[in-house]
């Protein structure tokens, strides 16, 4: 049975056209998966059937009534749940209290709170056992944020759960157990939407394929009968037969040691980590997630005050205990979350692009005619789809945004890169974009990079070297030759060779 | 530690440790001692009696400043809206005429809910910063409070010093005679205002509260009306200033337009001492009664340390600034620690 359909949807946003034209048709009990590159409408679309927007034109059809939700709240009171990417937490309030949030129920006059405990340890216990519900949000890391914010939608038990880039935040683990929950959700009916960047995670778990480019769909795909082909997948995305990634090309020789880092010891979370940078090398930092990759990353760019490191660059030292330090050196930081660091989301594309430059501008006056046409520049590099210079950052899709966070540094003189998982919520075309502008840089320009990155295909894809951390420390480094699937999980695990 | 100590509701003592509330309570216990030693007849019920006295209307205003912090905003009109209701009271009152004594304070109830209701409005649904409409509302405050009475003074029935002192009355039976000797009447509004939060904070309303100072947003797409939350986070505000005006007109018996101004700034920083977040959405009203004492002793110990009077309100600003910025350091000193931890 239909449980969605959405028929020939139209919307534009300003003078930008974000759906031209896009159907779905989501089915009881089976997982639709939604793909398409940045701004290709996924999140517009799912925005329309939740609520959020009202659509230019266009039906939107819902269990065999067509339906005009004004907000999001009447489309979640007739049983359509959706996850944002963008999450919808209070971070003051505990676990349970936001699983509830504006669903408490009553016990006589007051709060029935021991059985909003129980439903949230139900739900959290299938998810995340580790949470601990009493916990305050903001103590949270940021994939078990997402874990709270599908438990929150799964709580109110919808018929249609639009899950928006649910897995960019998670931990592999986490991902395990949010797809187990899924197919257990679908079992008892319940229609999903699910996409997500990650190709792979889409053709294993989704039983549907709606694929979308330029604001309309291009393909339909039903697996049961259709055969799960990665290369015409991705034919369908980028609108070209390409190559899934863009081949490597080092083994060239590096040059001399630009960033010799010796001991660095960071309370109980680094300990010990010693390792040397080469002039346009690309090293990549991986691991299991949450082993002190992101803290290690932080502190290089100086962001702990208490970190203990004996630091050189190109031979001469220095202190990573401030971050206006290391960028005066030339060691730039790519933060992952662009949610919390890196973006001004009221300010315009033009003053969130020039922010790291006009701290470094030695003129009194700010030059903003250089400084515009620099960042024109950057927008066609970066292929950053946006109406204008002068729009706010908030009105960009999740994948632009990230692409603002990259572009803030690019244009700069930068000795180290450092890329926080840079392409989180980015589309597969905008990352072959990014990474081959990153590696250009640093073959031509000697430009050294350290990459951490929460999939491991982008690391063996792009890294020279690869160090794998676990529990805060590195226990081993693999050379280019050695960088495999198998090699990284065996080093990630500490598994022994044999 | 802290993931393994899933029982609901129990907390381990270091916990407690790394909370704000704690360095608010190691501030009042300092404080506590100083003015024990330096008082010489502190323990005594009758000086005691009189803290209690001189405290409580700054208590009041602080636990409800600290409400309309938690939703997200400020309320810098509560000085003048106590002023106001006094002027109201004593507008009403006839000495001679025990019956208006009721109808005044059923008048000036229904005045102060109205009051927080035109703040609510404006910050909730016209969605004016609250700082600005606070400071302008609190200039109509005044001149509606000016208009009623131009010069302190007005008339107050005389059963109404109940509310100052239970002892007072002397045709009142031996009952309350004997209870104004160990209980201010003081004691027991703040205990009605502790009551009042208790009720509201086992209510949805008080999860609201939290919810929309915390993220309003988040709140409203969780389907919170936060415009009404607001509304009611000033009426509850308004009712904790009625009654810090109850026991204020019930000690002097009259009014004057200009008596509550002290109390605005003073009341936002006791909540912040007593560890509410001007941002919003987090701290404890009962401790907002904490930063209140911790205030308060400042004062008397300022008082006993002999400073002349010109330089008393200087060093008592000092000391708040000192005192806010003790907390604030303690707190983000131990949410650092805690950031560390988590990696």
């Amino acid at each position: 049975m239909n449980i969605l359909e959405a028929k020939n949807i139209k919307k534009n946003f300003g003078g930008v056209v974000a759906l031209s034209g896009a159907s779905l048709t989501c089915h009881e009990g089976r997982i639709t998966g939604l793909l398409g590159a940045n701004g290709s409408g996924k999140s517009t679309l799912s925005k329309i059937i939740a609520g959020a927007y009202a659509p230019d034109a266009g039906e939107i059809v819902y269990l065999g009534k067509t339906v005009h939700y004004k907000n999001p709240y009447e489309a979640k009171r007739h049983g359509i749940g959706m996850v944002y990417q963008n999450l919808s937490l209070v971070p003051e309030l505990t676990v349970w209290q936001n699983i509830v949030l504006g669903d408490e129920r009553n016990h006589g006059y007051f709060l029935d709170d021991d059985s909003a405990r129980e439903k949230s340890i139900h739900i959290i216990k299938k998810l995340w056992p580790k949470l601990n519900i009493e916990g305050r949000v903001y103590e949270l890391t940021p994939g078990e944020m997402q874990v709270v914010e599908i438990a929150k939608a799964v709580s109110r038990n919808p018929k249609l759960l639009i899950l928006d880039e649910p897995t960019a935040a998670l931990e592999e683990a986490q991902v395990a157990s949010l797809f187990k929950l899924m197919r257990e959700l679908a079992a008892t009916g319940v229609a999903i939407i699910f996409t997500s960047h990650r190709l792979w995670e889409v053709v294993e778990i989704c039983d549907d394929l709606t694929i979308f480019r330029n604001g309309e769909n291009v393909a339909e795909m039903d697996f049961s009968k259709d055969e799960k082909n990665l290369q015409k997948i991705i034919f369908y995305i980028t609108g070209s037969q390409e190559e899934a990634g863009i081949a490597k090309t080092c083994a060239e020789t590096c040059g001399d040691v630009r960033l010799s880092i010796r001991n660095l010891n960071l309370g109980a979370t680094l300990k010990d980590i010693s390792f040397d940078l080469k002039k346009g090398e690309i090293l990549g930092i991986g691991g299991l997630a949450g082993q002190g990759q992101q803290e290690l990353m932080l502190a290089l760019a100086g962001n702990f005050r208490k970190v203990a490191c004996e630091a050189e660059i190109d031979g001469q030292p220095i202190r990573l205990t401030k971050p206006s330090n290391a960028i005066k050196h030339g060691i730039m930081l790519v933060p992952g979350d662009r949610q919390l660091e890196g973006l001004f989301s009221a300010h315009s594309v033009f003053s969130n692009l020039i922010f790291p430059k006009i701290g470094l501008e030695k003129n009194f006056v700010i030059p903003h005619g250089k400084l515009r046409k620099e960042c024109e520049q950057i927008v066609g590099i970066l292929a950053l789809k946006t109406a204008g210079l002068d729009v706010p950052v908030s009105t960009l899709s999740g994948g632009n945004q990230q692409k603002v966070v990259i572009g803030k540094w690019l244009g700069l003189e930068t000795n180290v890169l450092l890329l926080s998982d840079p392409a989180k919520g980015i589309d597969i075309g905008a990352k072959n974009d990014l990474y081959s502008y990153i590696i250009g840089e640093a073959r031509s320009k000697g430009m050294s990079v350290i990459l951490y990155a929460s999939d491991s295909k982008e690391l063996i894809e792009y890294c020279d070297r690869l160090l794998i951390m676990y529990e805060g420390t590195v226990v081993s480094t693999l050379d280019t030759e050695e960088i495999t699937e198998e090699n990284i999980i065996r080093a990630s695990m500490c598994i022994e060779d044999e | 530690m802290r993931r393994k100590n899933m029982k609901k509701g129990k907390h381990t003592f270091k916990e407690f440790t790394s909370k704000p509330e704690f360095s608010s309570l190691l501030i009042l216990l300092v404080m506590f001692t100083l003015t024990a030693i330096l008082q010489n007849n502190f323990f005594e019920i009758k000086s005691i009696m009189r803290n209690i006295n001189a405290f409580a209307p700054l208590i009041l205003v602080t636990m409800g400043q600290a409400v309309v912090m938690i939703s997200g905003g400020i309320d810098l009109s509560s000085g003048t809206a106590l002023s106001l209701l006094s002027c109201v009271l004593t507008s009403i009152m006839k000495k001679n005429d025990p019956i208006t004594g009721l109808y005044a304070m059923i008048i000036a109830l229904a005045v102060a809910v109205l009051l927080g209701l035109i703040n609510g409005f404006g910050v909730g649904y016209l969605r004016i910063p609250s700082i600005i409409l606070t400071f302008a509302t609190s200039f109509i405050w005044l001149g509606i409070a000016l208009f009623l009475r131009p010069t302190p003074g007005g008339e107050s029935v005389p059963w109404f010093a109940i509310f100052y002192n239970f002892g007072s009355l002397k045709d009142v039976s031996g009952f309350f005679g004997t209870l104004g000797g160990f209980l201010p009447p003081s004691l027991i509004l703040i205990l009605i205002g502790c009551l009042i939060w208790w009720v509201i904070s086992k209510t949805k309303t008080g999860r609201y509260i939290y919810a929309v100072g915390g993220n309003s947003e988040s709140a409203y797409e969780s389907g919170i009306n936060t415009a009404k939350t607001q509304i009611i986070a000033y009426i509850i505000n308004a009712i904790f200033i009625y009654l810090a005006t109850l026991f204020f007109v019930g000690q002097t018996g009259s009014g004057d337009a200009r008596m509550g101004d002290p109390l605005t700034l003073r009341s936002v920083a006791a909540a912040v001492v007593g560890g509410i977040a001007l941002s919003g959405g987090r701290g404890n009203v009962y401790f907002a009664l904490v930063g209140a004492l911790i205030l308060s002793f400042v004062n008397k110990i300022i008082f006993f340390a002999n400073i002349p009077y010109a330089y008393q309100t200087l060093v008592g600003g000092v000391i708040v600034i000192v005192a806010i910025a003790i907390s604030q350091a303690y707190i983000s000193y131990s949410t650092k620690t805690k950031e560390i931890k988590i990696g």
